[in-house]
């Protein structure tokens, strides 16, 4: 399982102070800690950065890269950035990530970026307007995204699809579907096809300290699915793997000693797959 | 081939509730989705209750101001008018006069009045405040104290003001409309918050928002049908008390309801229009799983309740 | 059962032609599985493929198009009980009742207003989508007299053909060749005489029936002769009765595959009272019928129900979206607040609704963001400071105020620097987070 170390992102204040400021000292030591938590990858978020987003991502690619030995995953719409930022990425450290192309049309020159420099991309499995329903409508996109990867020339080991994990707190009933195509997206090819989610999605906009048990659970069941990697912060992925072989005991049925535990793991397993109503104070029913 | 009929059966139920003491009023109780009296058991049909207010309804729209006339400058006028000539099940009153950005009556008014209406009508009463999250929070203590006794509706009772509003219900063994933003979620979430200040989850009803037809409508009717599915197919206690939809104050301020047909006219006659867009909002509401409806226009209350005699 | 799209990629040919119009096989069997493709595109399928494949893309409810015209209506296609688990596909025709014994006058002005009764709301063209012509009379000859002259008045509008009498059907059917109506008034009693009438005229059957049980058995005997595309009528009439014979039959079909109810329903919703019609009409709409008939044209009636059965058929993943302009709400004058926010349609409704609880007069700015919320349009590069820039100056909204003051979301707080920068003059405010702290806000303004 490949981890994306996630915490540079434009929307955590320290981070877009540390961006604007073009210091380093923040960056540096957030990815260094994600570097030995075992992230994989180093996630950069800059968001549309419409302004200098060329420029920043320049910079983030090579402030990251000064203190650790990892490719970085550029993240933003912004085309100019991406391929600035791939300019200056050393790739003795392997190939860089795009996030992201999708079925939206505006997206689609992003792929054209991935086939030139030799990187790998995301497919996000999402249209122009409107979210998939289901985890079939996500499979029917990424088979569009495959075959316009195919006429593009990248090769399909290239690309990582994206079910686009939504908030628990919204859409409940997307959860269990991410899950469903995440199996059924690596069906669509042999060998299979390669998947990534952006974890933490799924439990933005619940209380602070629900969120690392909904990701924890929500992470060991995206693994049992076959996932190959998760934009995650690896601090996180190192407590799911060490509570793994209790949630999947679980999830089997087996009994645990630890009652709390078992109680806490069925409420958020039922939430995840939609059996009971998600509210900000589940755990407490 | 005969066609097996696919019946549904569930493992939830709605919560049965009664309103009022002299003359009572109740709803819910069924263990199936809206008039599905084919799957199982609809004991009570929806009940609706007409709105009043504690002041002259100066920002009501005319079609509406004229049914009423001369007897809606006194609450207790009104009141009476609408048990007495209408035939009312229930009567909403709602204490507009104590917002701030109104007469910002004080609480001990708004108290006044609601002793008023009650001395005089044998009909069961709910006490809705101004929708200001501050000042409802004394108003609704007040009325609800005002109203000892009498099995009201105390609403509603949002995430900002729940703990002192349901407190005093609670005190005064009222029922409780607990309001929501427009979120399934955010619905359960409150149901939770006042069923662990002791609240009992039975004397609860549900508002999770009204929306009128053709602005956000179907938000609220899919909100309503999913809160409705959760109570009977998940059997989640905390979603089985039963819907209100407050349809007349989301109805009476929308452009259809007020826009002249000589400025429109496509849109046809205005009197007929309002009443029908309050009827066929209130159709849906019903359809998606509301028990409890406040209504404003007489002939829009007559023609639903037709249309609820005809399940 | 249905097939997975892996499954029914596994019979297609892999040769990846494109002649289907999809990139991939891959992409086509996905489509198929959705049935948001046909089989027939592929011209290379084998015959096997086309038989394992055929019984399991039948979709539940049998597609069927009414009319011939500019103006047909689709029916059948659902998929689901409930309209948050995904769209409702084909929106509920409404029909307009006339007799052939009414006068010619009164059958004029049906038609006249049935034409006049389109008007336009959110973007949608609306209006009265068929007429149901009823055989009263009892007289072959003036009924298809009646239907002739109807559809020289209305060439484009789809006809439903109401008789349960063989001759009147053909004598009518001759009149209008070419125009795909529904022949209704199939029965136990006359549906071999009129399944042979439909095949011969290439119409759409509506079947009548009793009770769901018998409409059930007389379904099947008419496609044994030939006849697959019926529009169905359990005999329901009150609301009670339609909503449960609807619900039996969208359950049947959907849940149980049971193919002999899976066609288009069409109901009746004529009452006397008028107002008590639009409600039954709004079950009809709500409830799973594909044509609902009413008896007369009311201007707001038909105001009511179009917006209805909009609301109701709204794509549920796909956020309804409001007109992007800058909308005044009170008496906004010229040092009214200017507030900018996304056309997501909830965000509209939340934030006018809580200005106007606000009563302070002010001006929202509502710009085209593909009806995505605030953080979600921001992060997705559509609220961005640029085309928020690009927005306002091009809305020459700066001629109708006195201060440059431009209140932003503060979900995007971060973007008032650069807004600032590229709208020279300007000077941003960042509003609250959450619409329900705006009447505060607003008021500190003033």
């Amino acid at each position: 399982m490949l981890i994306i170390g996630e915490k540079l992102s434009i929307i955590a204040k320290r981070v877009r102070e540390a961006m604007l400021n073009r210091d380093k000292s923040p960056i540096q030591e957030i990815a260094t800690a994600q570097w030995k938590a075992g992230s994989g990858m180093i996630d950069a978020n800059i968001g549309p950065a419409e302004d200098n987003g060329e420029d920043l991502m320049q910079w983030m690619v090579t402030t990251i890269q000064e203190v650790v030995p990892l490719p970085v995953c550029l993240d933003t719409t912004n085309f100019k950035a991406i391929e600035s930022g791939l300019k200056v990425h050393n790739n003795q450290w392997g190939k860089p990530l795009i996030n992201s192309t999708s079925n939206d049309p505006e997206r689609f020159p992003i792929l054209e970026l991935a086939v030139k420099h030799n990187c790998q991309i995301i497919g996000l499995t999402v249209g122009k307007g409107g979210l998939p329903a289901d985890a079939e409508e996500r499979s029917s996109i990424a088979a569009e995204i495959m075959g316009r990867a195919m006429e593009y020339g990248l090769p399909l080991e290239d690309l990582y699809l994206d079910p686009l994990v939504l908030q628990i707190a919204t859409s409940q009933d997307h959860a269990i579907q991410v899950i469903r195509a995440v199996k059924m997206f690596q069906e669509m090819n042999e060998p299979p096809m390669k998947t990534v989610v952006g974890l933490s999605n799924i439990s933005n906009g619940c209380p602070k300290h629900v969120r690392p048990i909904l990701n924890k659970h929500f992470f060991v069941m995206l693994m049992n699915a076959g996932l190959t990697a998760a934009i995650a912060d690896a601090n996180e992925i190192a407590e799911a793997m060490k509570e793994k072989q209790q949630i999947d005991d679980v999830l089997a049925g087996k009994t645990i000693d630890d009652a709390a535990k078992i109680a806490e793991t069925k409420k958020t397993i039922d939430v995840i797959t939609g059996k009971t109503l998600y509210a900000h104070s589940y755990l407490e029913m | 081939m005969a066609l097996a009929a696919p019946k549904e059966t569930y493992a939830g139920r709605v919560f049965e509730v009664t309103i009022g003491t002299s003359k009572t009023a109740v709803f819910g109780g069924e263990n199936v989705l809206p008039f599905h009296k084919f799957d199982g058991d609809t004991p009570h049909k929806p009940v609706i209750a007409f709105e009043i207010q504690d002041v002259a309804p100066e920002d009501w729209p005319d079609t509406v101001k004229e049914v009423y006339g001369d007897a809606a400058s006194d609450p207790v006028k009104w009141a009476l008018y609408c048990q007495n000539n209408l035939n009312a099940q229930a009567i909403a009153l709602r204490l507009i006069s104590t917002h701030p950005d109104r007469e910002n009556r004080s609480a001990d008014d708004a108290a006044k009045t609601v002793k008023a209406v009650l001395d005089s009508i044998e009909v069961p009463l709910i006490i809705l405040g101004s929708n200001n999250v501050e000042k409802d929070a004394t108003v609704l203590v007040a009325a609800a104290e005002a109203a000892s006794s009498r099995n009201c509706v105390i609403g509603k009772a949002q995430e900002g003001n729940y703990k002192t509003i349901s407190a005093a219900a609670m005190a005064q063994n009222h029922k409780l409309i607990a309001m929501s933003d427009l979120d399934i979620n955010l619905s359960k979430q409150l149901g939770i918050l006042i069923t662990q200040m002791g609240f009992e989850k039975e004397r609860m009803i549900a508002d999770p928002m009204c929306s009128a037809l053709g602005y956000g409508l179907e938000y609220t009717y899919s909100v309503m049908e999913r809160i409705r599915l959760a109570a009977l197919t998940q059997n989640d206690v905390i979603m089985q008390p039963p819907m209100l939809a407050d349809i007349g104050m989301y109805v009476w301020k929308v452009k259809e309801t007020q826009a002249s047909e000589a400025d429109l006219p496509k849109w046809g006659s205005l009197k007929e229009r309002g009443i029908a867009w309050e009827a066929v909002t209130a159709g849906a509401m019903l359809l998606a799983g509301a028990e409890l409806l406040i209504m404003r226009h007489p002939d829009a209350v007559r023609s639903v309740q037709k249309f609820i005699e005809e399940f | 059962m249905a097939l997975s799209g892996v499954e029914i990629f596994k019979l297609l040919p892999k040769t990846n032609c494109k002649k289907c119009g999809h990139p991939t096989c891959l992409a086509f069997a996905m489509k198929l599985a959705q049935r948001q493709a046909s089989l027939d595109a592929c011209p290379d399928v084998s015959e096997e493929a086309k038989r394992k494949l055929g019984e399991a893309s039948a979709p539940p409810f049998r597609p069927i198009t009414m009319g011939a015209g500019n103006s047909v209506v689709n029916m059948g296609e659902e998929t689901v009980l409930f309209r948050h688990e995904k769209k409702f596909v084909n929106p509920c025709a409404l029909a307009v009742e006339v007799k052939d014994t009414d006068s010619e006058e009164s059958i004029k002005a049906a038609v006249d207003a049935l034409r006049d009764s389109e008007l336009e709301r959110v973007g949608q063209k609306l209006r009265i989508d068929a007429i149901f012509i009823k055989e009263v009379s009892g007289d072959p000859a003036k009924f298809s007299q009646t239907v002739l002259s109807i559809s020289a008045q209305a060439p484009d509008m789809p006809l439903i053909i109401s008789t349960t009498n063989p001759a009147a059907a053909e004598a009518a059917l001759e009149k209008i060749p070419g125009t795909r109506p529904v022949l209704y008034g199939a029965n136990e009693s006359n549906a071999e005489a009129m399944a042979e009438t439909a095949k011969k005229h290439k119409v759409i059957l509506g079947v009548y029936a009793a009770n769901l049980d018998a409409l059930s058995e007389l379904t099947e005997k008419i496609k044994a002769t030939g006849v697959e595309d019926m529009v169905i009528d359990s005999g329901a009439r009150t609301a009670g009765d339609i909503l449960r014979d609807n619900t039996f039959i969208r359950r049947a079909a959907i849940k149980k595959s049971v193919k002999s109810v899976g066609y288009p329903v069409i109901s009746f919703a004529q009452r006397d009272d008028h107002m008590l019609e639009a409600l039954v009409a709004s079950l009809c709409i709500a409830k799973y019928s594909s044509i609902v008939v009413l008896s007369s044209i009311e201007k707001w009636k038909s105001l009511a129900l179009f917006t209805l059965r909009q609301n109701i058929y709204t794509d549920p993943q796909v956020p309804m979206q409001v007109e992007q302009k800058i909308y005044s709400i009170g008496e906004a004058g010229a040092d009214a607040p200017l507030m900018i926010t996304t056309n997501f349609s909830l965000t509209f409704f939340i934030v006018s609704g809580e200005v106007e609880n606000s009563k302070v007069p002010a001006r929202l700015a509502v710009m085209d963001s593909e009806g995505l919320s605030v953080l979600t349009a921001w992060a997705a590069g559509k609220f961005t400071a640029s085309k928020i820039a690009q927005f306002i100056q091009e809305s020459g909204i700066e001629k109708e105020i006195s201060k440059k003051e431009l209140i932003i979301p503060g979900y995007v707080s971060i973007l008032s620097g650069a807004i600032e920068e590229k709208l020279p003059g300007w000077k941003v405010v960042v509003g609250p987070r959450e619409a329900n702290a705006l009447p505060a806000f607003l008021k500190t303004m003033n």
